[in-house]
């Protein structure tokens, strides 16, 4: 038999690959998102985040709370954002680790409505929703994490994420995505993951939980924004920012430009996040598409919604973040 | 394929609104082909076989070598998907994915046990739980 030695002197395929921008191409949205950022700025609901930006030098506008990022402080958000996030779950065997080139999969939070799976009847979801779905995702082997899919509305409006939580641990093993946005059930779902981790310290190291939110665009951090994002770098547990912009209508109605408000909500949150506590995990989403003008509907799954998904994947990859975009 | 990390959406239907279980378990094996084929295909002497060509030689075939016994599982399996002809499809019942689905998430729902919590940590959670819908939403103690 021939001998056949290794291969030598050529890269060779790790699977397939597509790549949407030059360099050129990123650093003309990258130049465009520092100028809004310094220029325009954004707008800033509560003053503990104003006082964050002010603090960390930014130019902040107390009457019209708007916070003004300098390029310096925005690239020394990104340099100390970890690369590497691992996402934890009660059964370690269960952890996740994000880190560029490494593709998973995951449910999506906050549905109202539920096709009921024995009855097939379209109904409200409830909270036996959230621990049935919870089963399904732990025993699912392509389901990483499991970001919880349904509110439970059999439940008080203002607990629903501290109930979500609880019916998530007790049916899924694997890391779980919660949106609590107000401080009080923030604190309690912070908590009760601190209880199963066995303590702050335990839950800082293997953060069961990881916090999910959206700015509202163009360009507006909410109260409910900033606060998850403070109390997640506080208690060193993965914020994850989806920015849900709609090109034509939340967002310029150009691809490029939507990119560029897009990316100056998530940026503009990772600056608050690192200036809350410099190396704290980061998660850079998108929910972005574009607005279907003829039908004032977001356009999910459209050509526009895959793009901006391969864009957002490749910003995040350029910035060395972990990204979470939309599959569905 | 643009390598983002985390891909969301698995099991739902209108844009976010509506959850379906059995699109969860639908997406779950679209899943694992993608993955499949964002893998791509492996070029080494181990795959490209050229002994195994040479021993088959022309108009032989490849059933019967040791190398496709051993890789039979480095194919896609998947099992929603029906891959069969017409015919045995009809002789099969005639079941569509989405029954097929369906049937898989109720077993999975009634038969899946995932690990339980310690029994302690459970009750202190539920009281947590009780004690926020009283002091956050004001209810009524239980």
């Amino acid at each position: 038999m021939a001998k056949r030695n290794l291969f030598a002197g050529g890269s060779r395929s790790r699977g397939l690959g597509l790549t949407l921008f030059s360099s050129e191409d990123m650093e003309s949205i990258h130049l465009s998102t520092l100028e809004v950022l310094e220029r325009t700025g954004v707008f800033v609901e509560a003053d503990e985040a104003l006082d964050i930006f002010a603090d960390g030098g930014c130019s902040v506008d107390r009457e019209q709370h708007v916070a003004r990022i300098p390029p310096h402080i925005v690239e020394e958000a990104i340099a100390a954002a970890p690369p590497r996030v691992t996402l934890c779950g009660r059964d370690p065997r269960n952890d996740v680790v994000l880190e560029p080139g490494r593709v998973s999969f995951c449910t999506f939070s906050e549905g109202i409505m539920m096709i009921d799976v024995r009855t097939g009847e379209y109904r409200p979801t409830t909270k036996q929703d959230v621990a049935d779905i919870g089963r399904l995702t732990d025993y699912l082997s392509q389901m990483d994490t499991y970001q919880i899919s349904v509110v439970s509305r059999d439940v008080p409006t203002e607990t629903y994420e501290i109930h979500n939580l609880q019916a998530a641990l007790l049916n899924t093993t694997k890391p779980l995505g919660t949106g609590p946005l107000e401080p009080e059930d923030t604190r309690v779902v912070i908590d009760m993951a601190a209880l199963v981790a066995g303590g702050m310290d335990e839950l800082r190291e293997r953060p069961l939980i990881y916090l999910c939110g959206c700015p509202v665009s163009p360009l507006k951090l909410t109260a409910g924004c900033t606060n998850f994002v403070i109390a997640a770098a506080r208690a060193g547990l993965p914020a994850l920012v989806i920015s849900m912009a709609m090109a034509g209508g939340s967002a310029p109605v150009a691809l490029a430009g939507t990119l560029v408000t897009h990316n100056t909500e998530v940026l503009a949150t990772l600056v608050l996040s690192q200036l809350t506590e410099r190396g704290s995990p980061f998660i850079y989403g998108s929910s972005t598409t574009a607005l279907d003008l003829r039908f004032a509907a977001a356009s999910v799954g459209s050509p526009e919604c895959a793009m901006i998904n391969a864009a957002v994947a490749y910003l995040a990859k350029q910035y060395r973040l972990p990204s979470f975009v939309a599959g569905a | 394929m643009a390598g983002a990390n985390l891909i969301y959406g698995a099991g739902m239907l209108e844009s976010g609104v509506t959850f379906d279980c059995s699109q969860l378990v639908i997406d779950d094996e679209i899943a694992s082909m993608i993955k499949y084929a964002v893998g791509g295909i492996p070029v080494n002497d181990g795959t490209l076989m050229v002994e195994d060509i040479a021993t088959v030689g022309a108009r032989g075939d490849f059933l019967s070598m040791d190398s496709t016994l051993r890789l039979t599982r480095s194919q896609t399996q998947p099992r929603l998907i029906d891959r069969r002809v017409r015919a045995e499809w009809e002789m099969d019942g005639k079941s569509d994915m989405y029954a097929r689905a369906r049937a898989k998430a109720l077993e999975i729902i009634e038969s899946h046990r995932p690990e339980p919590l310690d029994a302690a940590i459970a009750e202190r959670l539920r009281i947590m739980v009780a004690d926020a819908d009283q002091t956050i939403a004001g209810a009524a103690p239980a």
